[in-house]
């Protein structure tokens, strides 16, 4: 939870530069259901409905668009999600949400596959003292699922693994590699001399 | 009394399945539960907590409607609540001749992430409210060539979610650097030096330097680090020093014929036969480099030396020899 909330608030303040959507104060709301807390970020729409999220109403002056900076986006090559767990039909459920989440948000997909478990195995003594010859065995088991996508912008990317990891079930943990493409920076375009053409070659 | 009803709920347990096998055979969809059977414990049933003495009355899934919209009942992540959920689920391990244990009290539901409130519906839902914070792919760059044509240099970083007792993960810091050699502006001279300079973190098949930072604790650090090295690496590349000049022959990269031992010898043999007619001097030296076969023995030589033996390089070889001396 602790580092959703880290996340949440980074968004906040990468939002207000990207984005400049103007948030109410802390502008989160906590449902409580059962025995747990949620936070919602509320988003200010102007199109959604808020019965739709069964959420209370805030009372916000003026609903602000989405305004964009000239700031430019990063570029995605390649994002790779990999999830980790001890139970396979959780991971299965959450490969259905993550992959429908990409469709849906319109980012194309690359591979989805399993990768294969892994089993740490572990023979322990049974009883306290003596009794050498009885022991007892365990084993961890980890189950992998990795979801590949393609050829999405640092916007975008922010938006879906903010939301899926905020949605990452319990006992389930993810690592995500990012690969970003940049331009070669003009300092490396020609050497700096060239340009100077009354300084000397520095040497070192 | 807890006695009796506990009793009374596993006689029923026990009733209960001869009943839902006939249900299950008569094929109606019935949703089953402990209620089929009784009126035994008491005038209220069911729904009297025996030890509160409070009549809940009948969960809310008897009182569901079949359109109703289940983002409402189910907004945010919540434990498998059996109240609110009208499915007959079963989980567990059964008791001998059994069936699963139903959901009412049931710790393994309860236990296990649920996706109740991730259902496609609300999916759908979120990613209406999501999709104006995203942006498009630009369209000029569809395939990787063009990606790899505008944008050669390739930053590779790792994010680590977890639970724990810290939320940092310290390889999250790592970057690696990655970029073709062949789209920054290296003439001959100063890509070999590079090639020298990088040693390890170059690989000659795919012609990828990849340099990796973890020096520094954060990310941002190690990522200016790395494009601080890419600078200094092209920067030295490009400076020629004085001690340069001393390159030997073993020092070189690749295999030049001109000046080495096989010219020397293949001329030494070529005056020998007295090929050309005359005696020795450097303008019928020169004569003899000039003719095709010695320049087609003088790229077999070539290619067998850079690019190791192999079928057609040695055959390549054997014809150049055999023309050079008319076999």
């Amino acid at each position: 939870m602790a580092s959703l909330m880290v996340r949440r608030r980074e968004l906040f303040s990468l939002a207000r530069i990207l984005s400049g959507v103007s948030y109410l104060g802390p502008a989160s709301l906590s449902v409580c259901s059962g025995h747990r807390k949620c936070n919602i970020t509320r988003l200010h729409l102007p199109l959604t409905p808020s019965t739709s999220f069964h959420t209370t109403v805030l009372t916000s002056a003026a609903q602000s668009a989405i305004t964009v900076t000239e700031e430019p986006d990063t570029l995605f090559q390649k994002l790779v999600v990999l999830v980790k767990g001890h139970d396979r039909a959780v991971l299965d459920s959450y490969e259905f949400f993550a992959t429908m989440t990409a469709k849906e948000l319109g980012i194309s997909l690359g591979k989805v596959f399993e990768p294969p478990k892994d089993i740490e195995r572990l023979t322990l003594l049974k009883s306290i003292h003596i009794f050498k010859k009885h022991r007892v065995q365990y084993e961890m088991r980890t189950h992998y699922r990795c979801i590949e996508l393609h050829h999405i912008t640092g916007c975008t990317a922010q938006v879906y693994l903010e939301y899926i990891q905020r949605n990452l079930p319990e006992g389930v943990a993810m690592e995500v590699t990012k690969t970003a493409m940049e331009k070669v920076p003009d300092h490396i375009l020609e050497p700096m001399w060239k340009e100077i053409p009354t300084d000397d070659k520095p040497s070192q | 009394m807890a006695s009796r009803t506990s009793k009374t709920f596993l006689s029923l347990g026990r009733i209960n399945i001869p009943l839902l096998g006939f249900n299950k055979s008569s094929g109606k969809v019935k949703y089953a539960t402990a209620l089929s059977i009784n009126s035994s414990s008491g005038n209220k049933g069911e729904f009297h907590c025996h030890y509160k003495g409070i009549y809940a009355g009948e969960p809310r899934t008897g009182k569901m409607p079949v359109d109703q919209d289940w983002t409402a009942v189910y907004p945010a992540a919540a434990p498998f609540r059996p109240g609110s959920i009208p499915l007959p689920v079963r989980m567990g391990y059964p008791v001998k001749g059994g069936i699963p244990p139903e959901k009412k009290g049931n710790l393994e539901l309860i236990k296990i992430p649920n996706f109740l409130h991730l259902t496609p519906a609300a999916i759908k839902k979120h990613c209406e409210a999501l999709k104006p914070f995203c942006t498009e792919w630009p369209s000029a760059l569809e395939t990787d060539t063009k990606c790899d044509e505008h944008f050669p240099i390739k930053l590779e970083s790792k994010e680590y979610v977890s639970a724990g007792p810290s939320l940092r993960n310290p390889s999250a810091r790592i970057v690696h650097l990655r970029v073709k050699l062949s789209s920054l502006n290296l003439d001959d001279h100063a890509r070999k030096k590079m090639i020298k300079l990088i040693g390890e973190r170059y690989c000659k098949n795919t012609d990828v330097l990849t340099i990796k930072t973890d020096s520094c604790p954060l990310r941002q650090q190690n990522y200016d680090y790395a494009m601080y090295l890419l600078t200094v690496l092209y920067h030295e590349s490009w400076k020629t020093e004085v001690w340069e000049a001393e390159k030997t022959v073993a020092d070189m990269e690749d295999y030049s014929w001109e000046d080495s031992p096989s010219q020397k010898n293949i001329l030494d043999v070529l005056l020998r036969m007295k090929v050309a007619g005359e005696g020795d001097g450097e303008e019928v030296r020169q004569q003899l480099l000039g003719r095709k076969d010695v320049q087609d023995y003088k790229d077999s030589v070539t290619r067998l030396k850079n690019e190791g033996e192999s079928e057609s390089s040695m055959l390549q070889y054997k014809e150049a020899v055999k023309k050079v001396f008319n076999m």
